[in-house]
């Protein structure tokens, strides 16, 4: 694979003064890179350097090994596209006229279109499906349209490099999840090289080959997204409190840390909704007995709950059945979540005995003398459950 | 193009028709009346040398009325360049020549010369004289605006940093007309309101040939002014040099201010008005096709004006700066409330 951009010990900054140093990076052909961190930490700043909008502090930047200071701003516009951040209030132009403006650095001096450019902006345009939106003027088009017509812009420049600055912010997530399949297309059908900041991790870790966590004035990780994006990266690196990321599943699940007056009994993420629903009434949560394997174990990690958790593919111990028992016992009711109830799991359904009131969202003929002598309540959905938790 | 190729060309035949009757009405009515015929012969005369005869008709159609019209033509289209060029510039629909304060520059200038009696060592006060020293003063000015909108990325204001700088250049002219003859005085305030009246066959050769240079130079600015429309950083990330095109903008827009108000006067919102007229029209913010229409636009518009200052108190003249404002003033207010275009 060849080189198409890299850096030598570079500083970017404003005036002179360094806000990021030591960016080390190196693009190849049919690579997307991405800047994960948080705002202003100098993702832009970053990718304002790369793109030769900001000079280097110290260090250089080479694109296709020739130093960026020295390539004509004519060549580099045939080498490399951006989309940036800023938002133009284009008036009385058609959203085809300023896809068109990208076959700028091809056109002749009054900038006249010849029918191959045409073929080439109509295509773009159909690349990022807004093959339809070519009549429209730009400025009665949604952000996201917008953003998808700057991406067919940027493509007619036919570049090898796309530099694209927050390409998803302020998009609904189906235009988000576009943009992001867009470029991924791109660069495995055109062996084009994306360099990227994106705010939203799931995405960046999910689209990209190569990401850097920026942060603090300096890239503090860097590396293939899942060698470096860990349970506490992205908390770390966005210095988020009351949350935390699973790195495996790519979420965001808040914490509860409430006293503990509920104990659900789940599996096979049956529990993870009533995780949820109870972390937003503010009811502390207590759950088990979790194989480590399970779906609702790693959401009820993520959102510190107290849980009960067994080795995988091993019968339910001692220990844990008392440990749980405890817990139910303290709780003021539990919640029975219909988990699939198979031979390795009939203790914690057992367990459900010990409880002073179950709510439980198994039908009531599955139910026949399952929870002993505690009061029991049919709940059918969360809003059901939470309207009879608040009488 | 293909969408709208027809249209364009059926408002591109308007403003050219239209252009050529306004002219022709500017050189045939007036507060004389003189006949068709004689205007035909008057022609004649001049181009071929037929009778030689030169009566009131001929000093009046040649003398006065000609040279008049071929000047409305020249400084409507460089005004109305000038403006089109300024609202790229500063990404701003509402500044032009007169209202970012560039035409006070050069006023203060005239008024030097015309009131002060400063002639900075030159014996005669020639066209190009005046011209120079206009330009220098819209250079100066264009240069304190610019340093404003370094600072402040602001519509309004640079609209005041304009103002203020029109208020200042007018401050010192009424200083200058403390010191000056009444005469002086008289002949800047007549200046001072814009006219086409001035102009006589030795200052429009210098016009034509200033205004003609610019607005060739304006033409081959047309592809960048597109890309400038994106910012910048786009127009740079699609080749464009884009500190060489925003001199190029500077030099181009303050030359024909500069050409316009050293002769006629400060004539506002003609630079305004036409670029915006001309887009709805057009519907398009094409610099390629924006740039002719507004040239003809402008020249349209100024002959207009220019007709109706004449003729509507006829014989007496109302202020050409008069009729402008009235046009142009409206636009104004028109773009500054619709709230979302700025």
């Amino acid at each position: 694979m060849s080189e198409i951009l890299r850096t030598v010990r570079l500083d970017v900054g404003y005036e002179g003064k360094a806000v990021i140093s030591g960016v080390e990076i190196e693009a190849l052909r049919g690579q997307t890179i991405c800047l994960i961190g948080p705002n202003g930490a100098g993702k832009s700043t970053i990718l304002r350097t790369l793109s030769g909008m900001l000079a280097p502090v110290e260090g250089t930047v080479y694109i296709k090994g020739e130093d960026l200071r020295t390539v004509k701003i004519s060549a580099l516009s045939r080498t490399m596209a951006v989309v940036l951040t800023e938002k133009r209030n284009m008036d009385m132009t058609t959203a085809y006229e300023v896809a068109a403006m990208g076959r700028m650095p091809y056109t002749g001096f009054f900038g006249r279109l010849e029918e191959a450019d045409h073929r080439i902006i109509r295509e773009c345009m159909s690349v990022v499906g807004a093959a339809g939106l070519a009549k429209r003027e730009y400025h009665s088009l949604s952000d996201g349209e917008k953003q998808k017509v700057m991406i067919a812009r940027a493509l007619a420049q036919e570049p090898e490099l796309m530099i694209l600055d927050e390409p998803t912010s302020h998009l609904d997530i189906r235009h988000k999840v576009e943009v992001v399949g867009i470029l991924s297309r791109m660069v495995k059908e055109r062996g084009m090289t994306v360099i990227l900041a994106l705010h939203d991790v799931d995405l960046a870790v999910k689209g990209c080959q190569y990401a850097l966590l920026v942060r603090d004035g300096e890239i503090a990780a860097q590396g293939r997204p899942e060698d470096i994006v860990q349970e506490n990266t992205i908390t770390d690196l966005y210095q988020i409190n009351g949350a935390s990321y699973n790195a495996l599943l790519g979420c965001m699940e808040l914490h509860n840390n409430n006293p503990i007056s509920a104990f659900v009994s789940a599996g096979a993420g049956r529990g993870t909704p009533v995780y949820r629903a109870l972390s937003r009434m503010g009811i502390g949560t207590a759950t088990g007995i979790l194989f480590e394997n399970d779906v609702d174990c790693c959401i009820a990690r993520s959102m510190q709950l107290k849980a009960v958790v067994q080795k995988p593919f091993t019968p339910i111990g001692e220990e844990q059945i008392a440990e749980a028992a405890g817990l139910i016992r303290q709780c003021r009711y539990a919640i029975d979540s219909g988990f699939p109830a198979g031979p390795y799991c009939q203790a914690s359904l057992d367990l459900l005995r010990e409880a002073k009131q179950v709510f439980t969202f198994r039908k009531p003929e599955e139910c026949r003398g399952l929870y002993g002598s505690a009061s029991v309540c049919f709940v059918d959905s969360i809003a059901r459950l939470q309207r009879e938790l608040e009488a | 193009m293909e969408r709208n190729g027809v249209k364009t060309l059926f408002w591109f035949g308007i403003l050219l028709v239209g252009t050529a009757c306004v002219f022709l009405l500017n050189v045939g009515l007036g507060s004389v009346n003189i006949t068709g015929s004689d205007i035909v012969r008057v022609f004649a005369d001049e181009l071929f040398g037929q009778s030689g005869v030169k009566d009131n008709a001929h000093l009046i159609i040649w003398q006065l009325r000609l040279p008049r019209a071929m000047a409305g033509l020249a400084c409507g289209a460089a005004l109305a360049i000038s403006g089109l060029l300024l609202q790229t510039f500063f990404e701003n629909p509402i500044v032009e020549p007169y209202v970012l304060g560039v035409s006070s520059g050069s006023s203060l200038f005239v008024a030097l010369v015309t009131m002060g009696g400063f002639t900075f060592g030159v014996r005669q006060v020639t066209p190009l004289f005046r011209f120079t020293g206009a330009f220098i003063g819209a250079m100066l000015v264009m240069a304190v605006v610019l340093l404003a909108a370094a600072r402040v990325k602001n519509v309004v204001t640079l609209l005041i940093v304009g103002l203020m700088a029109g208020y200042i250049c007018s401050a010192a002219a009424s200083i200058l007309s403390a010191f000056a003859e009444r005469e002086q005085i008289a002949g800047y305030a007549i200046w001072s309101m814009g006219t086409f009246s001035g102009f006589t066959w030795q200052h429009l050769p210098v016009l034509y040939g200033i205004v003609t240079v610019s607005l060739v130079l304006a033409c081959l600015l047309a592809k960048p002014l597109n890309a400038l429309q994106m910012g910048d950083r786009y127009a740079a990330s699609m080749g464009v040099n884009v500190r060489a095109v925003r001199c190029a903008i500077i030099l181009v827009s303050s030359v024909l201010s500069a050409a316009v108000t050293a002769f006629a006067g400060p004539v506002s919102f003609i630079g305004l008005a036409v670029p915006h007229i001309c887009r709805i029209l057009f519907h398009t913010s094409d610099s390629r096709i924006l740039l002719p229409a507004a040239m003809l636009g402008g020249a349209l518009m100024a002959g207009l004006c220019d007709f109706a200052a004449r003729t509507i108190v006829s014989p007496a003249e109302l202020p050409l700066g008069a009729i402008t404002a009235v046009i142009g003033a409206p636009v104004v207010v028109f773009l500054l409330t619709r709230k979302d275009k700025l």
